[in-house]
């Protein structure tokens, strides 16, 4: 756990019961850089700095495993549908091209 | 430094500052160790099957983005969702990006539905498609064309 970055995970809807198909959206403030870009005033190649895998996690089970190239935009946002089984913790676990890894966890608890 | 010369020399930096950027987009282009085509990313997800057009998956793109850096995808794929058929994964592509891949999603029968949703950088007008790899091995694909007006990838 290198640098603490600012993420965020949501569940739509809100409030949801067992068994409830919700939508999870997680986001993350990360450049995403492509190593092909150039900074503009000092015309220096800005060096490659992306995600590379990004896993859900949901009670210790992995639901959703992904591998992510150079294309997707700053500040990326990931959504799936998840199926709530009981109660427990959502862990997403982000890795970088250099090595960072970060980890961003949220309480499930489904009413009714 | 006189006034004058002051003046002239700024707009020698405006006129540079104005061109540069055409220039570093036209000149050499470095390129990355991750470079894929199209086509061999097809091959390498599929291993030499050809994708099969379907109605089953909806691809829902933006017909003219007007910024690259910024185009929202939604991938949307009708499945039962059960343990024997289920999605396995949905891949992005972008035709023209130098790394067509954009990003592939493994999905597990626990996700209870097949849709996939984020944002990509596309370097100019080109085709995004969405490849989606099903449990009994065939594999589905949705097409469409998005007209960039700004590039993404610099």
């Amino acid at each position: 756990m290198a640098d603490k970055r600012k993420s965020l995970i949501k569940i739509k809807p809100k409030k949801f019961k067992d068994g409830e198909v919700v939508k999870v959206s997680f986001m993350v403030m990360h450049p995403m850089a492509t190593g092909t870009t150039k900074n503009k005033k000092t015309k220096e190649l800005i060096p490659a700095k992306f995600i590379n895998n990004v896993k859900f996690n949901y009670n210790g089970k992995e639901i959703t495993n992904m591998t992510v190239w150079e294309a997707l935009s700053t500040n990326p946002v990931f959504t799936t549908y998840m199926k709530i089984n009981g109660k427990g913790k959502l862990t997403v676990t982000y890795t970088d091209n250099t090595g960072e890894v970060n980890e961003k966890s949220k309480k499930i608890k489904p009413k009714g | 430094m006189q006034r004058r010369d002051f003046f002239k020399k700024l707009g020698v930096v405006a006129a540079v500052s104005a061109v540069a950027p055409v220039i570093s987009f036209a000149g050499d282009k470095p390129k990355s160790k991750n470079a894929m085509s199209y086509a061999t990313a097809v091959s390498a997800i599929t291993g030499g099957k050809t994708p099969k057009k379907s109605a089953k998956v909806k691809l829902k793109v933006p017909e003219i983005a007007e910024n690259g850096a910024v185009v929202p995808v939604t991938v949307n794929v009708e499945s039962p969702m059960t343990s024997s058929d289920y999605v396995k994964a949905i891949h992005i592509l972008a035709a023209k990006n130098f790394n067509s891949r954009c990003i592939d999603v493994n999905l597990t029968p626990a996700n209870g539905k097949a849709m996939f949703s984020t944002r990509i950088k596309l370097g100019g007008t080109q085709e995004v498609s969405a490849l989606v790899e099903l449990s009994n091995g065939d594999f589905l694909i949705a097409t469409q064309s998005v007209k960039v007006t700004i590039g993404g990838c610099g």
